[in-house]
């Protein structure tokens, strides 16, 4: 027999890791498919449906196809540094799983650690070493670009990004994950009253990634491939699995965040009403699995929103995209934790205690309508090089 | 954790402070000297973070926080200084940098 | 017992990290070891009970500093670049002297700072505790390091603006993706190479811009 901390310290943590690892890797496998799915649908195409009945065996048929093909080395290439980037973002992408809870407690939270999201913050911001790695040690001028885009590219959203979580932590007064999804019970989702910092995360986000319109590492109209250029087999498709994965713990950093996590309830006047924790933990196991499901359902909604991203915005040219990092969602954020701070002081301080969070639900509405109102004005007429004139003309004609 | 003696953490600390110190005297490469530093400040801290554990003080622990913030804004302007120096002398070894004005 | 084989690891970690930092020629390898090298500091901050100041550590030194450190490197193509050694004379003279001196300091840490009570209670030092402490005792270094800040953020600006002879900057403020040769066609605003080098100036080809344009202005 096992002695019990044994179990309780070493046994259970790996097989609830091995249990995420092998749903994440189900969830890459899948997004791969969706992906091209979805984007096939926005383009008016079919998308892949030759292999199995719509297409679906084509999530096994692509990681087998990486797994057999030739794994070509440059000449050139720093040897090490070649064969360690594609490592890297793995390890990061795939610890924070280990920190992230997917179900009610304490079945599904498979370590309690009581920084959990400053160390999520923390781990999430190594990833970017291996693609600067790799862009370095192929001896590829594009896959040098693409290292160094990512660098920056890091390094400035790196900031919007954590500011965008303060608000939540000033709400909550924690950085415990599970806390913070307990308090949008018994309050509100915090994207209402947080609708701002949601938005700047929801940008930073797909910066970090460098998913489109925010993938200029990798642009391939720019940089021929950018950071994976040389790289090709097994090693490819590790840094795919490593940008699914952080998507991933990014969709699920989101919702926990902002979107009430495994919950879907609230506690209305000290009832427990829907699928609280509470009520969760009195079905046991079934509760856990219902609470995993629905927090699994809300992240993958945030994964096709990628693909519509994708398939919506054109990409930033980069001196745009670092203008809208570092002048606009830094200050946005900077505001956003003033105001959050005054109002939630100013609600404390009265008979409604609610009322500052509803005051930040309408700054909330009005920095976003504003925002909106701003890109359908669209920018001054300017004019523009004869060049691009011409091309207007004959795209007219 | 109880388990390990606060001495062990000093002498870590001093050991990877003469390593910052041995690459600042030994080394041409200016990043590399100032990776260097970096890594004396670390040494530092971890004195700092050590000894706070021992007395059982905040005071240590805020200090490393400032420590961490003027080592952010530091290497921002002596990054920003190695490449104006890169710019003028095609260079960054700090043999090179002999001139007050350029 | 489990701990002080993580401290054994780990300090052996820190330590072969930081010798491959100055001892590496290569500017990119010494960044990645100094990056691993700070991984370990992480890990002593958690021995050491402070977790907050462990994910501090890693987000502020691994993911910012050290991010830069690299991007730096990389912008200025340095890796390539073969340093010269210094001469034998200050390498000898550097290396005596500082292990003299590691050694005078181990020394003095056995001899007068030896610590013999050692602490066994468990110590509080989470976020709260930190963060109060800070904004009570410690409010005016915080905005002095703020201000502080701000000045690093304006000085590393005006520094890493490409000048010509008389101090004007020629480019604008350096930009990240912008290598720009030297003396390569470079737009004023953006500091991107323009596309249309040999084209008229902006001013010129609005005047035959396309008639929608002139219509809407």
């Amino acid at each position: 027999m096992i002695p019990e901390p044994l179990m309780r310290y070493l046994v259970w943590p790996t097989v609830k890791f091995l249990v995420a690892f092998v749903i994440v890797q189900v969830v890459v496998a899948a997004m791969t498919y969706i992906e091209r799915r979805v984007l096939a649908f926005m383009q008016a195409r079919l998308g892949p449906n030759r292999v199995g009945p719509w297409g679906l065996f084509q999530a096994i048929a692509d990681p087998v196809k990486l797994m057999l093909k030739e794994d070509i080395v440059p000449a050139n290439a720093e040897k090490v540094g070649y064969f360690l980037g594609p490592m890297l973002p793995l390890i990061p992408a795939f610890v924070v799983f280990c920190l992230i809870p997917f179900g009610p407690p304490p079945t599904f939270v498979v370590t309690h650690v009581n920084v959990g999201l400053l160390l999520i913050l923390a781990l999430t911001s190594t990833g970017v070493y291996g693609i600067i790695l790799g862009g370095w040690a192929s001896n590829n001028k594009f896959s040098l670009m693409g290292g160094l885009r990512s660098a920056a590219q890091m390094v400035s959203y790196e900031v919007p990004f954590g500011l965008s979580i303060v608000g939540v932590l000033m709400l909550t007064g924690s950085f415990d994950l599970v806390r913070i999804v307990r308090y949008q019970e018994s309050h509100a989702w915090n994207v209402l009253p947080q609708l701002v910092g949601c938005f700047i995360f929801l940008v930073a986000m797909t910066a970090e990634n460098n998913r489109a319109p925010f993938d200029l590492p990798e642009a391939e109209s720019e940089l021929v491939a950018g950071f994976h250029t040389e790289y090709s087999g097994m090693k490819f498709a590790f840094y795919f699995l490593a940008e699914y994965a952080a998507m991933l713990v990014n969709s699920c950093l989101m919702v926990s965040l902002f979107f009430g996590g495994w919950s879907l309830g609230g506690v209305i006047m000290g009832r427990q009403v829907g699928l609280t924790t509470v009520n969760l933990q009195h079905l046991g196991l079934l509760g856990g699995v219902i609470g995993a499901t629905i927090f699994l359902v809300k992240v993958m909604l945030f994964m096709v929103a990628y693909i519509w991203f994708r398939g919506t915005f054109p990409r930033f040219r980069f001196d745009q995209f670092m203008d809208l990092g570092l002048k606009w969602m830094i200050p946005l954020s900077l505001v956003n934790i003033v105001v959050t701070g005054i109002l939630i002081l100013a609600g404390a301080g009265t008979r409604y205690p609610a009322m500052g969070e509803v005051v930040l639900t309408l700054f909330g509405i009005v920095v976003i309508a504003a925002v909106i109102l701003f890109l359908m004005k669209g920018p001054k007429p300017k004019a523009r090089p004869a060049g691009v004139a011409h091309a207007r003309r004959v795209s007219e004609v | 954790m109880p388990g390990i003696p606060t001495n062990y953490f000093l002498i870590l600390s001093a050991i990877l402070f003469t390593i910052g110190v041995c690459g600042v005297l030994t080394r041409r490469n200016g990043i590399t000297i100032f990776m260097s530093i970096e890594l004396m400040v670390n040494a530092v801290n971890l004195t700092f973070v050590a000894y706070a554990r021992q007395f059982h003080s905040l005071h240590g622990l805020i200090f490393v926080f400032f420590v961490m913030a003027i080592a952010a804004a530091e290497a921002a302007v002596g990054l920003a200084i190695f490449i104006a120096l890169y710019h003028h002398r095609d260079t960054i070894d700090v043999d090179e940098a002999n001139l007050m004005h350029w | 017992m489990v701990e002080l084989a993580v401290f054994f690891v780990f300090a052996a970690v820190a330590v072969i990290f930081a010798l491959v930092v100055i001892l590496h020629r290569n500017p990119v390898v010494s960044a990645l070891s100094l990056v691993a090298s700070f991984f370990a500091l992480a890990v002593m901050y958690v021995l050491l009970e402070a977790p907050f100041l462990a994910a501090l550590q890693v987000i502020v030194y691994a993911g910012a500093i050290m991010v830069l450190f690299l991007f730096v490197i990389m912008l200025l193509n340095l890796q390539h670049q073969r340093e010269e050694t210094t001469r034998p004379i200050q390498q000898a003279l550097g290396y005596v002297f500082s292990a003299a001196f590691g050694i005078g300091l181990i020394f003095y840490l056995i001899k007068y700072a030896w610590i013999r009570a050692e602490q066994t209670t468990p110590f509080n030092s989470d976020a709260r505790a930190i963060g109060i402490r800070l904004f009570e005792a410690y409010v005016f270094p915080f905005e002095m390091v703020s201000i502080l800040l701000l000045a690093a953020i304006v000085g590393a600006l005006l520094l890493s603006q490409r000048t010509d002879l008389r101090g004007r900057p020629t480019t604008g403020v350096d930009h990240p993706s912008g290598q720009n040769p030297e003396g390569a066609a470079a737009s004023p605003r953006t500091g991107q190479p323009s596309f249309d080098a040999g084209q008229p100036s902006p001013a010129a080809a609005s005047r035959r811009a396309d008639p929608h344009h002139e219509g809407a202005k």
